[in-house]
C-alpha cells in the first residue's frame, strides 16, 4: 500500500466512525437513575411502558452506577445537562442536592404521601421507602444478631456493607451508626472494620458477594427477604432485628431547572404518586410504596421485620456533618 | 558576543521557518494541557488545603500510593533484567512465543488482565491458595497486576538498549573468552544502567497513577491511591476543590520523583554502528543456564494463566448469548469511535514532538532541548488523565459548550495519554535518520513534508507501532470514560468493569475475549497496513 493510500484509508475510516451518530426522538423525557432501577429485572421497564401510554413521548433512562453518582453527574453536566428528572437520590443527600441550585420546584400535590412525619418538601417527591437492615441466612446461622451493636461487636461475624461515599445504603449505615453510637462512632467503626470482609461500591455487589457465601451478614433492607420468597420461593434469608431501632430510607425524585422538557418532567413527577407507579415499587424495586392506595402487597410483606422504633437524624444535621462523618469513618476503618 | 547573537537568531529563524507546523502542534498540546490544569486551579480554594492536610486518611493514601508504585516498579525491573538478558543471548525454542506474549501483554487492556487475575487467583481460581495467604484484594492483587503489565514493558525497554551495544564489543568479549556473567557485568550492565532511570520513572508514574487496577483490586478505602481518590472526589462528591488539591499533590510527587531519578541518571548516547554482525553465543555455565530457565519460567507462570483463564468460557453457551447481545456491539462501536481519532491525534502530536526534538538533538548548543521536548511528551504521565479530562471539561463548560463534547474530551485525553508510548516507538528511528542524513537533507534543502515522505519507507514501521499502541491504549482505557461514561458512551472496558463490579465474571470473560481480539486485530492490522511487510511487531 502506498503512502497516500494508507493515509486516506486511515483518515476516511475515522471520519466515518465519528460521524455515525444516533438519532434522538423529538419529545424524550430523560430520567437519570441508578442501574438496578432501570435494569430488566427492576421496576424501570414497567414504569416506562405505563408512562409512555399516557404521555405520547419516549421515556429514556440514563443509568448511573450509584445514587450519589446521579447528583454529581448532574453537577458535572451543569447547565448543559439533558436531564429532565433525577430519580434515586435519598433523604440524606437532599440538602446537598438543593444547594447545587440546579433543581426546580414541583407542583405535585403530596398530601397522599404516607411517610413518617409526612411530606412537605418543595423540590422532591418521594417514590419509595424502606428500612436498612442486615440480612442473614437462617439456615447457616441459628443465632442472628439482635441489634446493631451485636453486629458491630461480634467479631466472629463476617460483615459486608457499602461505601458511604458512593452508595445510599452505605450512607444510611453511617447515620444509623451515628444515631446509635453518637460520639463514640469512630471506635465502633474500628471494631466493625476488624471483621469486615469488604466495603463495596454499591448495593448490588455487596448483595451478590453475600449470596455467594462470602459473608454472614450484609447491609440491605428489611424488604429484601420478600424478593427471595416471591421471585425464588426461597425462605432462608431473613432480616436481623435491631433493638435500638431501624434507620429509614426514603428515595426521592426531582426535576431540574434546565430540563429540556419541563412539561413532561412535571407530568412524570405527578405520575410518581399515582397507584400505577407505586404498584411497581414493592415487587420491582423491593421497597415499600409511599402511598396507601396501592394493590395489596404479597403476603410475605406482612411477615417481614417491622420496625419497633425508627431512628432519624435531623436533615440539616446530616447535611452539615456528612463530610465530617465520612472522614471519621475513613480514618477509623483504615487505621 | 555580537556573533553569538546573530548565530542564535539565524538558527531560530531557520528553525521556525522549517518547523512551524510541529511547533504549532506542540504549543497547542501544551496550551490545552496547562489550560486544563489551570481551570482546575481556578476552582480550588487554598484556604481549605490546611484542612485537607490534617486528615490522617490523606497521609495513608499518599503512603500507600508510594508503597505500591515503588514495590511494583522495583519488582518489575528486577524480574525484567534476567529475562531480557536471557532473551537476548539465547535462541531457544519458545523464545519467539515469549516475545510475542510480552508484546501482547503490553497491549492488553488493564481491565482484561485484572479479570484474568481475578479468575486465576480469586476464590474460585486455580491459584486461589496464593491469594488466601496474602488476600487478593489489596496490595497483593495490585502488585500482581502491575508486575503483569510492567515487567514486559521493562523487558522491552531493556532490550532496546541492548540494540545499542556495538557489535564490536561482543566480538571483543568473545575473543577474550568472557562468560555470561562477565559479559553482563562489563558490557550489558553499563548499558542497562542507562536505561534504568527512564524505565523506573515511566513504570513508577504508570503505577503511581494507575486507576483501573486500584479501583478493581484495591478492595475498599484501605488500599486506595491518590488517583482513585481524585476520581471519587469528582465523581461522587463533585468536590472540585478537593480533587484539584489532590491532583496538585499527585503532580508534585511525580515531578519530584522524576527530577530525583533524572538528576542522577547517566546520559544515553546513540551508537551509530547499525550493522548486525554474526553474534556467537556465549559460553554459559550451569548457573547461568539455571538462572535463564528460572527467569523464563517465572515469566511464563506470571503471564500465561490469566490469559488462559479468560478463554475458559469460549465453548459455553453463555459465550454465544453474550455475542448476540446488542449492548456488546454497541460498546465495540463506541470503543472504535473513541480509539481511531484518538490514535491519529496521538501520532500527529508525537511526530510534532519528535521532529522538533531531533532537529535540536545534534546541534551543540541546543542538544538539551531535545531531551526537554521528550520530557514534555512524558509530562502527561504526571497529570492523572482524570484530572486532565475534568479540567478540559470545565473549560468547555465555562465556554458554554455542552456535555455533548465530552466525547472529544475523551478522545483528546486518550491521545495525550498515549503520547509517551508513541514517542518511544517513533523516536529511535527518527533520531537515527537525523544523525545519518541530517547534513544531506540540509544541503539538498529537503525538509518537512518532503522529508517525511522520503523517510516513510524506513520510519513507517516505527510509526505503525506508535499508532498501534495508541489505538490499543485507547481501546482499553478505562480512566476517562469511567468519569464521563453513560449508556451513550459505554465503551467495552467500562462495560467489562461494570460486569466485574457486579460479579458476573463469566459474562465478563466473554466480553474480555471480544475486547482482546479487537485489540489484537487492530494492533496487527495497523502494523501490517501502515508498517508494511517489514514491520517488527
Amino acid at each position: 500500500m502506498s503512502f497516500k493510500k494508507t493515509l486516506l484509508t486511515a483518515f476516511s475510516a475515522s471520519v466515518m466512525l465519528v460521524t455515525a451518530s444516533s438519532a434522538v426522538a423529538a419529545s424524550t423525557l430523560n430520567v437519570y437513575t441508578y442501574d438496578s432501577f432501570a435494569s430488566d429485572w427492576g421496576p424501570g421497564p414497567k414504569i416506562k411502558t405505563k408512562f409512555e401510554a399516557q404521555c405520547d413521548c419516549t421515556l429514556n433512562y440514563v443509568t448511573l452506577d450509584s445514587s450519589v453518582g446521579i447528583l454529581s453527574r448532574v453537577q458535572l453536566e451543569g447547565l448543559s445537562s439533558s436531564a429532565d428528572v433525577v430519580l434515586g437520590l435519598d433523604l440524606n443527600v437532599m440538602e446537598a442536592a438543593k444547594k447545587t441550585g440546579l433543581l426546580a420546584e414541583h407542583a405535585v400535590d403530596t398530601s397522599n404521601v404516607n411517610v413518617a412525619g409526612g411530606w412537605s418538601d418543595k423540590y422532591f417527591v418521594p417514590f419509595d421507602q424502606g428500612y436498612f437492615a442486615f440480612i442473614y441466612n437462617s439456615e447457616a446461622m441459628a443465632q442472628p444478631p439482635k441489634s446493631l451493636k451485636e453486629v458491630v461487636e461480634n467479631k466472629d461475624l463476617r460483615v459486608i456493607y457499602q461505601d458511604p461515599r458512593t452508595s445510599t445504603p452505605g450512607l444510611g449505615l453511617l447515620l444509623w451508626m451515628k444515631s446509635v453510637y453518637g460520639d463514640s462512632a469512630d471506635q465502633a467503626w474500628e471494631t466493625l472494620a476488624s471483621h469486615t470482609v469488604t466495603v463495596t461500591k454499591g448495593w448490588y455487589d455487596a448483595y451478590s458477594l453475600f449470596l455467594k457465601g462470602e459473608a454472614d451478614v450484609v447491609l440491605s433492607y428489611t424488604t429484601s427477604p420478600a424478593y427471595h420468597v416471591v421471585a425464588e420461593g426461597e425462605t432462608k434469608y431473613k432480616a436481623a432485628p435491631a433493638s435500638e431501632g431501624f434507620y429509614p430510607q426514603v428515595e426521592v425524585a426531582a426535576t431540574l431547572k434546565n430540563a429540556p422538557n419541563k412539561a413532561l418532567a412535571q407530568q412524570f413527577m405527578s405520575f410518581i404518586l399515582t397507584s400505577e407507579f407505586q404498584n411497581t415499587v414493592a415487587t420491582g424495586n423491593w421497597m415499600l410504596p409511599v402511598i396507601d392506595d396501592v394493590n395489596e402487597l404479597p403476603e410475605i410483606f406482612s411477615q417481614l421485620q417491622q420496625p419497633t422504633k425508627v431512628l432519624t437524624l435531623p436533615a440539616n444535621d446530616v447535611a452539615e456533618h456528612r463530610k465530617a462523618w465520612i472522614n471519621e469513618w475513613l480514618n477509623a476503618t483504615t487505621r | 558576543m555580537g556573533d553569538f547573537i546573530v548565530g542564535k537568531r539565524t538558527f531560530l529563524n531557520t528553525f521556525l521557518r522549517s518547523h512551524w507546523p510541529a511547533l504549532g502542534g506542540l504549543l497547542f498540546y501544551l496550551l490545552v494541557g496547562f489550560a486544563a490544569f489551570f481551570s482546575l486551579l481556578l476552582y480550588s480554594s487554598p484556604v481549605e488545603w490546611a484542612g485537607y492536610l490534617q486528615e490522617p486518611y490523606l497521609w495513608r493514601l499518599i503512603r500507600f500510593s508510594f508503597l505500591q508504585a515503588l514495590l511494583s516498579t522495583l519488582i518489575s525491573i528486577a524480574l525484567a533484567i534476567p529475562v531480557a538478558s536471557c532473551l537476548y543471548h539465547r535462541h531457544f525454542w519458545g523464545r519467539r512465543f515469549l516475545l510475542n506474549l510480552f508484546a501482547v501483554s503490553m497491549v492488553v487492556p488493564a481491565i482484561i488482565a485484572i479479570l484474568g487475575i481475578v479468575m486465576v487467583y480469586g476464590s474460585n481460581g486455580v491459584f486461589s491458595g496464593v491469594a488466601d495467604v496474602f488476600g487478593l484484594y489489596g496490595l497483593f492483587g495490585i502488585l500482581l497486576a502491575h508486575v503483569f503489565f510492567n515487567m514486559p514493558l521493562a523487558v522491552r525497554l531493556i532490550l532496546q538498549v541492548y540494540q545499542m551495544i556495538p557489535d564490536a564489543q561482543w566480538r571483543l568479549a568473545n575473543q577474550f573468552g568472557f562468560g555470561r556473567w562477565y559479559a553482563f557485568k562489563i558490557i550489558e550492565w553499563h548499558y542497562i544502567r542507562k536505561a534504568l532511570p527512564g524505565a523506573f520513572v515511566l513504570i513508577f508514574m504508570l503505577c503511581f497513577s494507575s486507576f483501573a487496577v486500584v479501583l478493581s483490586l484495591g478492595g475498599g478505602p484501605k488500599s486506595s491511591t491518590l488517583e482513585v481518590a481524585i476520581y471519587q472526589a469528582l465523581r461522587f462528591d463533585f468536590d472540585i476543590a478537593k480533587a484539584s488539591f489532590l491532583s496538585l499533590l499527585q503532580v508534585c510527587i511525580c515531578s519530584v520523583v522524576a527530577w530525583c531519578v533524572y538528576r542522577y541518571s547517566p546520559v544515553l548516547s546513540q551508537d551509530v554502528s547499525l550493522i548486525e554482525g554474526q553474534r556467537s553465543q556465549f559460553k554459559g555455565g550451569r548457573l547461568s543456564l539455571l538462572i535463564d530457565v528460572l527467569a523464563c519460567l517465572m515469566a511464563l507462570l506470571l503471564m500465561v494463566p490469566p490469559f488462559l483463564a479468560i478463554f475458559t468460557p469460549v465453548f459455553s453457551a453463555l459465550f454465544w448469548t453474550t455475542l448476540l447481545d446488542d449492548a456488546l456491539w454497541h460498546a465495540v462501536m463506541v470503543s472504535l469511535k473513541i480509539a481511531l481519532p484518538s490514535a491519529l491525534l496521538s501520532l500527529l502530536l508525537a511526530v510534532c514532538v519528535v521532529s522538533l526534538a531531533r532537529s535540536s538533538l545534534f546541534s551543540l548548543r541546543y542538544a538539551k532541548w531535545s531531551f526537554r521536548l521528550e520530557q514534555m511528551g512524558n509530562l502527561v504521565l504526571m497529570v492523572p488523565s482524570i484530572v486532565l479530562a475534568t479540567g478540559l471539561f470545565l473549560i468547555l463548560r465555562n465556554l458554554g459548550v455542552g456535555f455533548g463534547y465530552t466525547f472529544w474530551v475523551v478522545v483528546w485525553v486518550n491521545a495525550v495519554m498515549a503520547l509517551p508510548f508513541v514517542i518511544r516507538s517513533i523516536a529511535p528511528v527518527f533520531y537515527q535518520y537525523e544523525k545519518r542524513y541530517q547534513f544531506l537533507y540540509e544541503s539538498l534543502g529537503i525538509k518537512g513534508w518532503q522529508r517525511f515522505k522520503l523517510e516513510w519507507p524506513y520510519t513507517r514501521s516505527g510509526l505503525a507501532q506508535g499508532i498501534a499502541y495508541a489505538l490499543v491504549l485507547s481501546l482499553g482505557d478505562m480512566g476517562v470514560v469511567a468519569l464521563f461514561g453513560s449508556q451513550d458512551l459505554l465503551s467495552l472496558p467500562l462495560y467489562l468493569f461494570q460486569l466485574i463490579g457486579s460479579y458476573r465474571i463469566e459474562q465478563g470473560a466473554c466480553v474480555a475475549i471480544v475486547l482482546l481480539l479487537l485489540c489484537l486485530i487492530c494492533f496487527y492490522l495497523t502494523n501490517r497496513i501502515i508498517g508494511g511487510k517489514i514491520a517488527r511487531i
